[in-house]
């Protein structure tokens, strides 16, 4: 992935240089997650309390210092163009100081949840990432965005759903991702 | 879609008017001053590149340069639409003595091979005329229905097809002039009675000199019909527009001068006095053809191919005279002087197949009311063009005061004093215009009748239907385009009609935020990439499939913009309307659907750059399993952002 600003290069694609050729390779998803970071929340509970978990579970294993700030961070996100997409995933992210990678969890739910700024659409899975604060940084994660979307398509979730525990989870995760 | 043509077919279209005088101007001059035709008729092409100077200018200004739009700008409505009635009667004329013109000839070959074949026929060169005449406007009736783009393959067809008759003649003509030596034509005045018209009413103006030349000049002033049609055709001509434009000018010229120009003079030096105009008056490069040096078969055989080449280069005007008069009636229907009905677009072809029909349908009774007299038609002929060209030149003379924006392209000979541009090359460009026109009233009796009449009609018509479409519309009147709207259930339907390589889309909403296209059109090469002009018409709730494809006055607006700007880098671009309850998913379906490698966005007054990119980001993952790349751009005055994805 390329990002960049009209300082950086021309904004005129370099002749003879395809898209193609500038086109990164597709971030993989499966390393990002640990059976840690992969939850079965309870049902009955709202997004924001899903969210606080999911949050909660990728500090600890990162060792972020402040979860509650990484919340709040990813709720100020949430009021902002909806993060949820019509296949059932929600893509709640955050951009953080401090942090050199990305930092990944994954909530999947047995129930579906109602995305409250979006009533109309179900959700059935909620893949949490927090990416470095840094301009460099920013292909990446909107790379991450467009793989996680792409991978977590209606079939892989309906099976997420169905299976017994976040071992199995990642297993089908990183078998789709071939 | 909105597609450009190449400087060389706006040239072929431009020269099948043009250069097709050259098959009947020398026996209509001659007919009219005598045997000094020639010189006048080199005049007149000499000038002809001052009015194609005129001619850029206006362009420069206006994308829809043509005389309505410039005079209106210039002088206002009224004028313009004076102006305007004055040039359909040019393009009305202009399709009936060419193909009338191009009947002559063929009836003249036809009668004389008939003897060859021992066959005892005589056609009626008059009657015959009449009939090839309605045939050859029929037939390019219907490719203009078909569109442009198709009739344009036709005339750079028969533009070729006369080069090689060009160079053949010439070379045939030359060598007889070797063998033979003639004296070139010599520069005395003789007019024919119905050549000084009204003027042998007024004695004083026979003892001066100049008058006489310009009375020989306005006869020979349609030697350069067509020039009119560069307005016309600057519209179509592909990017850079401006620089093929100017190639286009030059190549008619060069064209026009030496064919128009040549032909005249070696008719003269070459074909006996005694039967240049009484056997071939209305059919003059047969008789040249018949008069050259070599045997009597190969004389035959010239005679066969130029009449050939003839009759396809003048049945080619009756379709270049069709286009410039589409083109004059649609800038008046988008200016709300024509009543909506005329602008509906024909269902298949999408091409405002009403005003055809109205243009054919005058071309045909004009030529069942001239039946077959090609000098009747000549002399009716000028009027138009003169005075389209005279309110043309003064309109670009008063927008050089009135309208200080720089040009691309200035008129020469222009003189700084007291702080002003004097533009002294117009001035004596309009001068000249003007006193030919002027003198053309008083001599070419038929054309300021028929030609007044015609204007006085046409000018009616056009100020009741602006009256009635003002009162219809009250004040919701607006000069946009009209739509030939085509409805696709899917949208991957759609792709398999992208056939370049490479495909771009520009997603539009706002009229007046339009950098992001104008970048992409910049940086368009039109031979190997496709450029989408998409837009989305967000609706939530149930009834979406059922909804009519129809644009609303927003959609009409913007894509009315989106064609102008088109316009003015001359490159294609295919406008898309999808309706959906989501504008990112609306693009990033439209943009996968047509195999976009780039997507082009403004920059949005709601969402930061950031916000935009991560939700196409997301919502390009969720529709796409595979990974084909793709460039999103987001564009703004100073700014952009660009991301591999």
């Amino acid at each position: 992935m390329a990002w960049f600003q009209k300082d950086d290069v021309p904004a005129t694609p370099v002749p003879g240089a395809t898209p193609s050729a500038a086109a990164p390779k597709a971030v993989k998803i499966g390393p990002l997650l640990s059976e840690a970071t992969v939850l079965f929340p309870a049902g009955g509970l709202d997004k924001a309390a899903v969210l606080e978990q999911l949050v909660r579970a990728v500090a600890a294993k990162a060792g972020l210092a402040d979860p509650g700030a990484v919340l709040a961070k990813v709720l100020e996100r949430e009021q902002g163009i909806s993060t949820t997409l019509d296949t059932g995933l929600s893509l709640p992210h955050a951009r953080l100081v401090g942090i050199d990678g990305i930092l990944a969890g994954l909530a999947v739910l047995k129930a579906p949840l109602v995305d409250p700024k979006q009533p109309e659409l179900s959700i059935r899975a909620v893949f949490l990432f927090f990416s470095p604060d840094k301009r460099e940084a920013f292909p990446l994660h909107l790379q991450l965005l467009r793989g996680v979307a792409s991978l977590f398509q209606a079939p892989l979730i309906e099976r997420l759903s169905a299976s017994p525990g976040p071992a199995d989870a990642l297993a089908l995760i990183r078998h789709s991702e071939g | 879609m909105l597609s450009f043509i190449s400087f060389w077919r706006a040239s072929a279209i431009v020269l099948c008017d043009l250069a097709s005088t050259a098959y009947y101007i020398g026996g209509i001059v001659e007919t009219a001053v005598g045997k000094s035709a020639p010189w006048f008729i080199l005049a007149v092409m000499m000038f002809s590149y001052t009015i194609r100077a005129v001619y850029m200018e206006s362009c420069s200004m206006f994308v829809r340069g043509g005389v309505y739009k410039v005079v209106k700008e210039a002088m206002g409505g009224t004028l313009a639409k004076l102006s305007a009635s004055a040039l359909m009667f040019d393009y009305v004329l202009t399709g009936p003595i060419s193909a009338v013109s191009a009947g002559q000839y063929l009836a003249g070959l036809l009668n004389a091979l008939f003897p060859h074949f021992r066959i005892g026929w005589h056609l009626d060169p008059g009657w015959f005329s009449v009939v090839f005449a309605i045939a050859a406007t029929l037939y390019f009736w219907h490719e203009n229905i078909k569109g442009i783009h198709e009739s344009s393959d036709k005339a750079l067809k028969i533009m070729q097809l006369t080069t090689v008759m060009a160079v053949v003649m010439m070379a045939w003509c030359g060598l007889t002039l070797w063998l033979h030596p003639a004296r070139l034509p010599p520069l005395t005045l003789n007019f024919s009675p119905e050549a000084l018209g009204w003027a042998t009413k007024f004695g004083w103006l026979k003892p001066v000199g100049a008058v006489g030349v310009v009375m020989a000049f306005g006869h020979s002033l349609l030697a350069m019909s067509g020039e009119e049609s560069l307005a016309q055709v600057y519209r179509e001509i592909e990017a850079p527009k401006m620089k093929n434009l100017e190639r286009t000018g030059l190549v008619i010229f060069v064209y026009s001068m030496l064919l128009t120009s040549l032909v005249s003079f070696f008719a003269v030096m070459i074909i006996p006095d005694s039967v240049r105009l009484s056997q071939y008056g209305d059919n003059l490069l047969s008789g040249l053809a018949m008069s050259v040096v070599g045997p009597h078969w190969a004389r035959l055989l010239l005679q066969v191919f130029v009449v050939g080449v003839g009759v396809v280069i003048l049945a080619g005007a009756s379709n270049t005279s069709i286009v410039g008069a589409n083109g004059v009636l649609n800038r008046l229907a988008e200016d709300g002087i024509l009543v909506d009905w005329f602008r509906g677009l024909h269902k298949k072809y999408g091409t405002t197949h009403r005003l055809i029909n109205l243009i054919v349908g005058l071309q045909i009774a004009t030529i069942l009311l001239c039946r077959g007299d090609v000098y009747m038609l000549g002399e009716a002929y000028a009027f138009g063009v003169i005075w389209s060209f005279v309110f043309k030149t003064l309109a670009v003379m008063v927008l050089r005061f009135k309208d200080r924006r720089p040009r691309e392209f200035l008129v020469p000979l222009n003189i700084e004093a007291g702080g002003v541009e004097w533009p002294i090359g117009l001035a004596l460009i309009f001068l000249a215009l003007l006193a030919t026109a002027a003198m053309n009233l008083i001599t070419k009796k038929v054309a300021t009748v028929s030609g007044s009449i015609f204007t006085a009609i046409f000018f009616g018509m056009f100020l009741y239907s602006e009256h009635w479409n003002e009162r219809r519309h009250a004040n919701a009147h607006s000069s946009e385009e009209k739509f030939n709207l085509r409805e696709e259930n899917d949208l991957a339907q759609i792709r398999g009609e992208f056939k370049k390589e490479r495909r771009v889309l520009a997603a539009v909403r706002d009229p007046n935020n339009l950098l992001h296209l104008n970048k992409a059109l910049d940086e368009l090469n039109s031979d190997t990439t496709e450029l989408v002009a998409f837009t989305s018409r967000i609706r939530t709730g149930l009834g979406l499939v059922d909804e009519a494809v129809t644009m609303d006055a927003e959609e009409q607006r913007l894509f009315t913009k989106v064609l102008e700007v088109a316009e003015k880098h001359g490159k294609t671009v295919t406008p898309m309307l999808v309706v959906s309850n989501d504008p990112f998913y609306a693009i990033v379906q439209a943009a996968q659907a047509v195999g976009a490698s780039e997507v082009v966005f403004g920059v949005s007054t709601k969402l930061s750059a950031e916000d935009q990119l991560e939700r196409l980001a997301m919502t390009w993952g969720s529709l796409q399993t595979d990974n084909p790349p793709v460039r999103l751009r987001i564009v703004g005055a100073g700014v952009e952002h660009a991301a591999d994805l």
